[in-house]
């Protein structure tokens, strides 16, 4: 290779590889920062192997991405043998351009178009759900097949054709000539399609998160709904275990065939029985495993019933970092009580929007979910949510008064509060005047340009305006909205980002310095800083106060087994638990009267949650956010697009 | 002959379960999207959504800080093509090179390289976006770099040069391995016949090489260019939520449980990506021909 | 007096320490036919391929008109290349495979045209300008590859194995065809081939090689009528090679005989090699003949017999219209003029016996040539 071409190939590579070696460095770090290195630790991994969630959602990936790539091979060879046999000019042509739609279509026409579909077909037979791990199957095999017919067409177009002939002469059955024969000469094409089809499957996120439903949950699903708090190192790890695994595979593979997977190559005829041997042994594996994990979803479903909980991301104690696990905690505390095993099957979700969307599409089950109040209103109101059985709920007693009769459930009938909390300002002294503090105006002031963070979500920065300006956050007058809409064009070229979970980040490592965020994620921010980041919080006067709360969609299968679970949740150790985790503000009275609960959250913590509790159904009733009418959410909608083209 | 035709009889119905597939997993939801797009929610047949996107006006401010009115969707549309289309240039720029090198090199070389260039694929593509965020921001580790050898901050993160870097990184791969193999079936003899005729280095690649590398140009820019139009976690992640792009809005469509008009965008983006594609296919053919 | 066009002086050239060429000495000139014969690995490739710029020679001169090219790359040369399985664009269609080089150096397009139209019918091949060049036949495609390599009026074009991928008829059509353009044309042809028939009957001037060096250089009739070694005997038609004594001036000694013969110039008794093409052995009764032996096979080739006489443990080859019987009892008759004497070399002894003669050795040697 000529100079040139080493230090632009090099060049390349340091480009690929860039995130690759931040996120092994990051792996190690001590803290729980993505941007400050403070010290090498193996802490993350420790964390990884405890997070049984996490570890399942890999287990499901694989076993996507297994049964996927398999299946795809098989019909996909299959398909290819039988174009390639095809006499008709037309079918054929007309073959390659429906294999070629997944291929050019944009993966998200293909995830939304398979989703509308499961869903109508869904509604049609009164399916309880339609979207499951079958749904995820399918839209995989379906975009695996043509990259598999991909590579083993021309493959098949390249064999010569009296090979089978010759075998045939020589006594053959047809069978046996395509197995012994034409089989081995497309194999490098059918391997490499395999690979393709894995690696798509393994990697899709759009796709999945269209056609994703009841408890199963990917990882790519998985990493995306944590946006709510945010994606922690021990991500980092297991990319790291990822990243090793592949290259310990990749010097496997090398070994058992000498073509590079991905592409292809022109065919090797000299493999050594040693090699065929190895790839006899390798196929035979996979194929067993692969056997296995679909022979385990189907026979392998549970003689116990199964309790399905969708919640925020990252929205419970799950045994991460010490912590007590809260689901394996239920687990425990149903079979000490109720003399039965019970299954939690635990996934989550990024946004109400995108829990209501799946719920809404009556193509999913779940039995507890845990969505805000103005969501919940919505819910309630269009008959989503099922009254509860307060004597299955004795511990409902802990709820302290001012969280009861709230306007999203003035009756109580359908929900215990899970969590509340406000938004505030979080700003960086060594940055911001503290005399500029106090109020909204500090995120429109003209000295801190560039270094101001608003919310990537319509509502909650809608609402900053509305509160800046005095104006009602649930009025649905278009005036209203037209006139927040102006004050966030007057922000817009002071704001930085408009971020969800890149807060952290940006605060923790004083890339900005003035943000809103909801009080509690403030003190992880604080735990994380950087050094030269002091980081501080107030609440504006008038601001969004909120409460997340446990109800039943009517979809549920197991009421009564939801109600125990939503009962256990008030018990003093897991909601202890809980509240220590997520840090924002617990309605249960045994948790916020607990002294050793004050002690692990500290003062300043305890003060910013909990002041004076007594006004604070007023101040909730007065700014919570209402459930909006669907020409509001629309306009609200449409305006928030029109500020994000500005 | 009889053994051969059974033969051929086996092998084609071994066709029928992908073709039945194909039917109700590839063709109908494609109707379904259509029948989507031109209903509404309680799905009598309308236009609506379509008018729609062609119609939907906003107020911008420009620079000047006027405002004038766009439409709305087609300022999107239009956005999210322009970013896709400077990505795939530059997929190109540097994926053509990278593949040229590929095909040069050693066997052994190229063994490793390709091995290379294939594993960051597969790493989850979300984790590798954030990872960019670290070494993009301004108080990220390529602007520590820069300030260690006394180079000013480079303001990146939130910028079109983010989103496109992203783009770029993800879906570079996708543009080097279809040219890389088309270029690894061309016959060598063939550039020795083109120098020996008088082509120096520069026309041995543009008169031969290229031209013969052609059909994988045309199936990496189609690898890039989809994926790149229709992305909405990198515009959100590295364009600081600055960027609204096609993507976004059929993401916000649906979590905004607006499935009627999510349907009615995605299958205008369809048609115009079909277009071109086909546009493109004829192009390569006729200079295949040619 | 004819102007040497190509000198090549003290080439050599190895590959991993594995000597192709061994410091050649060749000169070749204006408007002539020239070929280079050897079997596979002889080098006559390599020769081509430093010629033509795609191999630069360890050691040694490349002279083009009398100045050095040796750092030219291919294509400042006016060297052109005949590949032998043609290499032709498959993107470009019959009349812009032709039009290439022209189009490379920018000619303007009427004039591209005329020179295309006119390369057409000088290959036969008029009207096939739109043709795309994979639907042509291997003939066809060999034309488009010459008219394209001469397009551009190189000095020297180059053929490497052209006609190897043909069928017979059509190679014997394509070699007087090759010969016909080369006349035509005027420049000269290096033409590269293991098929010493091809060689023998296209050629003005032939190079036999082997092992990387030049063997013999010389007109067909002569490397034919007077091989200098061994080598260059049986390599080309059918020989055989009898140690022998020369006696003294147009004596020599062999099978323990003494024959007249024509050669002068060796020294006393010396050791030599001695030729005798099988077509210039008369058979004569047992009785009458120079040499006795006895017939061990006996093969009807259409023209004549090729019979094998076993003399005193050697095995003759004899070309005759008469017939013999297996194991009958022969004589032996050669003519003065039909003995050709040669120096011992490396190669006396390995050639020149057909006690193992086969013609699937030949064939099988065939195949084995270089791609």
């Amino acid at each position: 290779m000529k100079l040139s071409s080493k230090i632009f190939t090099a060049l390349i590579l340091v480009f690929l590889f860039a995130p690759i070696v931040i996120l092994l460095v990051f792996s190690f770090n001590a803290s729980k920062s993505l941007s400050v290195m403070s010290g090498g630790s193996l802490y993350w991994y420790r964390e990884l192997f405890r997070d049984a969630e996490t570890l399942g959602a890999v287990r499901n990936t694989l076993v996507l991405a297994v049964s996927a790539a398999l299946i795809s091979t098989v019909m996909g060879t299959a398909a290819s043998v039988g174009i390639h046999r095809l006499r008709s000019k037309a079918v054929r042509l007309g073959y390659e351009q429906v294999t070629n739609i997944p291929m050019i279509n944009p993966d998200i026409i293909t995830g939304i178009s398979l989703m509308l579909m499961f869903v109508f077909v869904g509604r049609l037979f009164g399916a309880a759900t339609s979207l499951n791990f079958w749904t995820m199957l399918i839209a995989h095999i379906t975009f695996g097949v043509p990259y598999v017919i991909l590579q083993v067409l021309p493959k098949l177009q390249q064999m010569d054709e009296s090979l089978a002939e010759a075998a045939m002469d020589l006594g053959c059955t047809p069978l046996q000539a395509f197995f012994k024969v034409e089989i081995p000469e497309i194999m490098p094409g059918i391997v490499t399609g395999m690979i393709m089809a894995f690696t798509l499957s393994l990697d899709d996120f759009v796709i999945s998160y269209f056609t994703s439903g009841n408890g199963f949950e990917t990882l790519p699903i998985r990493i995306y709904n944590m946006t709510k708090k945010t994606v922690t190192p021990k991500m980092y790890a297991l990319s790291t275990i990822i990243f090793f695994t592949i290259l310990a595979l990749l010097i496997m593979s090398n070994l058992i065939d000498t073509s590079a997977p991905g592409v292809a190559r022109p065919m090797r005829r000299e493999r050594t029985a040693e090699q065929k041997k190895r790839l006899r042994l390798a196929g035979g594996i996979g194929g067993v495993l692969a056997a296995g994990m679909i022979a385990l979803m189907i026979i392998g479903a549970p003689d116990h019933p199964v309790l399905n909980v969708y919640n925020w991301g990252e929205y419970i104690s799950d045994g991460s970092e010490d912590c007590f696990n809260t689901i394996r905690g239920f687990e425990q505390w149903y079979r000490e009580n109720y003399g039965s095993e019970v299954e939690v099957n635990y996934t989550t979700f990024a946004s109400n929007e995108d829990m209501y969307a799946k719920i809404a599409s009556g193509a999913v089950s779940y039995d507890v979910i845990i969505p805000s109040d103005y969501m919940i209103a919505r819910m309630r109101d269009e008959g989503m949510l099922l009254p509860l059985n307060f004597d299955n709920i004795p511990n409902y007693e802990n709820i302290g008064e001012s969280f009861r009769g709230l306007y999203y459930d003035p009756e109580n009938q359908y929900t215990v509060p899970y969590t509340y909390s406000f938004v505030g300002v979080i700003w960086d002294a060594e940055r911001v005047d503290e005399a500029d503090t106090g109020d909204w105006d500090l995120m429109w002031n003209e000295k801190y340009k560039g270094d101001i963070l608003q919310f990537n979500n319509s509502r909650d920065a809608f609402a900053t305006a509305q509160y800046k300006l005095g104006l009602d956050v649930n009025d649905p007058d278009p005036e209203n909205w037209s006139r927040a809409l102006e004050e966030l064009k007057t922000q817009q070229p002071l704001v930085k980002s408009y971020v969800m979970d890149e807060i952290y980040n940006m605060m923790e490592s004083g890339e900005a310095a003035v943000a809103s965020y909801y009080a509690g994620d403030y003190f992880t921010m604080l735990d994380a800083q950087a050094a030269g980041v002091d980081l501080r919080f107030y609440v504006p006067e008038r601001t969004n106060y909120f409460i997340d709360a446990m109800c039943i969609p009517s979809c549920c299968q197991q009421k009564e087994l939801a109600e125990a679970f939503i009962n256990y949740m008030l018990e003093e150790e897991p909601a202890v638990a809980n509240a220590e985790y997520i840090m924002y503000g617990c309605p249960n009275r045994v948790v916020y009267e607990s002294e050793e609960y004050a002690e692990d959250m500290g003062e300043e913590a305890m003060e910013i949650l909990y002041p004076n509790l007594d006004d604070f159904a007023e101040k909730y009733n007065r700014f919570a956010y209402r459930n909006l009418d669907p020409e509001t959410l629309s306009l609200v909608n449409t305006l928030w697009e029109e500020l994000k083209i500005n | 002959m009889k053994k051969n035709n059974a033969l051929k009889h086996v092998q084609r119905a071994v066709l029928a379960p992908y073709g039945v597939w194909a039917l109700l997993f590839i063709v109908v939801p494609l109707f379904f999207v259509a029948y989507y797009a031109f209903t509404d929610a309680s799905f009598h047949f309308t236009t609506d959504n379509i008018t729609r996107f062609f119609t939907a006006k906003s107020q911008v401010t420009d620079a000047a800080g006027g405002t004038r009115e766009v439409r709305t969707y087609l300022l999107i549309f239009w956005r999210s093509l322009k970013l896709a289309i400077i990505s795939t240039v530059i997929c190109l720029l540097l994926g053509y090179p990278t593949a040229y090198i590929l095909f040069r090199a050693s066997e052994r070389t190229q063994k490793i390289l390709i091995t290379l260039i294939m594993i960051p694929m597969w790493m989850n593509f979300l984790i590798r976006t954030y990872a960019w965020m670290t070494i993009l921001q301004d108080t990220g580790i390529l602007n520590r770099m820069l300030a260690r050898i006394g180079l000013g901050p480079m303001h990146i993160i939130g910028t079109e040069t983010a989103v496109v870097i992203g783009m770029v990184y993800d879906y570079f791969p996708y543009m080097i391995l279809p040219i890389y193999s088309v270029m690894a079936k061309l016959d060598m003899k063939l550039v020795e016949a083109a120098k020996d005729l008088g082509c120096n280095g520069y026309n041995v690649m543009k008169r031969v090489i290229f031209p013969l590398s052609l059909p994988g140009v045309i199936s990496g820019i189609t690898m890039v260019l989809i994926p790149s139009i229709s992305t909405f976690y990198i515009s959100q992640k590295l364009g600081n939520g600055k960027f609204y792009l096609i993507g976004d809005a059929i993401e916000g469509q649906y979590t905004a449980n607006n499935l009627h008009f999510a349907a009615a965008i995605a299958l205008l983006l369809m048609i115009v990506l079909l277009v071109c594609m086909a546009l493109m296919q004829r192009y390569a053919n006729k200079k295949a021909v040619a | 007096m004819r102007r040497k066009i190509i000198e090549l002086k003290g080439i050599t050239k190895a590959y991993d320490g594995e000597t192709v060429l061994d410091h050649i000495n060749l000169d070749i000139y204006d408007n002539e036919f020239v070929t280079l014969l050897g079997p596979s690995g002889c080098g006559k490739t390599t020769t081509l391929r430093i010629i033509a710029g795609f191999e630069q020679p360890d050691e040694g001169d490349v002279l083009f008109l009398g100045e050095d090219i040796a750092s030219l790359p291919p294509y400042r040369r006016n060297v052109n290349t005949v590949f032998q399985r043609y290499a032709l664009f498959p993107h470009l269609n019959v009349f812009e495979n032709i039009a290439f080089p022209l189009r490379v150096k920018k000619v303007p397009g009427a004039e591209i045209e005329q020179k295309v139209t006119e390369m057409l019918r000088l290959v036969a091949l008029p009207g096939f300008e739109k043709r795309s060049v994979t639907s042509l036949s291997g003939g066809q495609q060999q034309r488009v590859a010459i008219a394209r390599a001469l397009v551009s009026q190189p000095k020297v074009l180059l053929l490497d194995e052209p006609l190897a991928a043909l069928d017979a008829k059509l190679r014997k059509d394509m070699q007087a065809e090759l010969h016909k353009i080369q006349r035509a044309s005027g420049i000269t042809f290096i033409f590269v081939t293991h098929d010493q028939e091809e060689a023998l009957s296209m050629s003005d001037t032939v190079v036999v090689m082997a092992e990387g060096l030049i063997q013999q250089i010389g007109t067909p009739t002569d490397i034919y009528n007077e091989p200098q070694n061994a080598f260059v005997a049986d390599f080309i038609g059918e020989s055989n090679i009898v140690s022998g004594v020369m006696l003294e001036d147009r004596k020599v000694k062999f099978h323990g005989q003494v024959f007249e013969c024509v050669d002068e110039g060796f020294g006393k008794n010396e050791p030599v090699d001695v030729v005798v093409r099988p077509e210039d052995v008369d058979i004569v009764p047992e009785d009458r003949g120079q040499l006795r032996g006895v017939v061990t096979s006996v093969t009807f080739l259409g023209v004549h017999y090729e019979i094998i006489v076993d003399v005193q443990g050697f095995k003759w080859m004899i070309q005759t219209t008469d017939f013999c019987a297996v194991d009958s009892h022969i004589g032996l008759s050669i003519e003065p003029d039909a003995i050709q004497i040669m120096h011992k070399s490396k190669y006396s002894g390995m050639f020149g016996d057909y006690s193992s003669f086969s013609n699937e050795f030949d064939e099988l040697s065939d195949a084995e040539e270089e791609e």
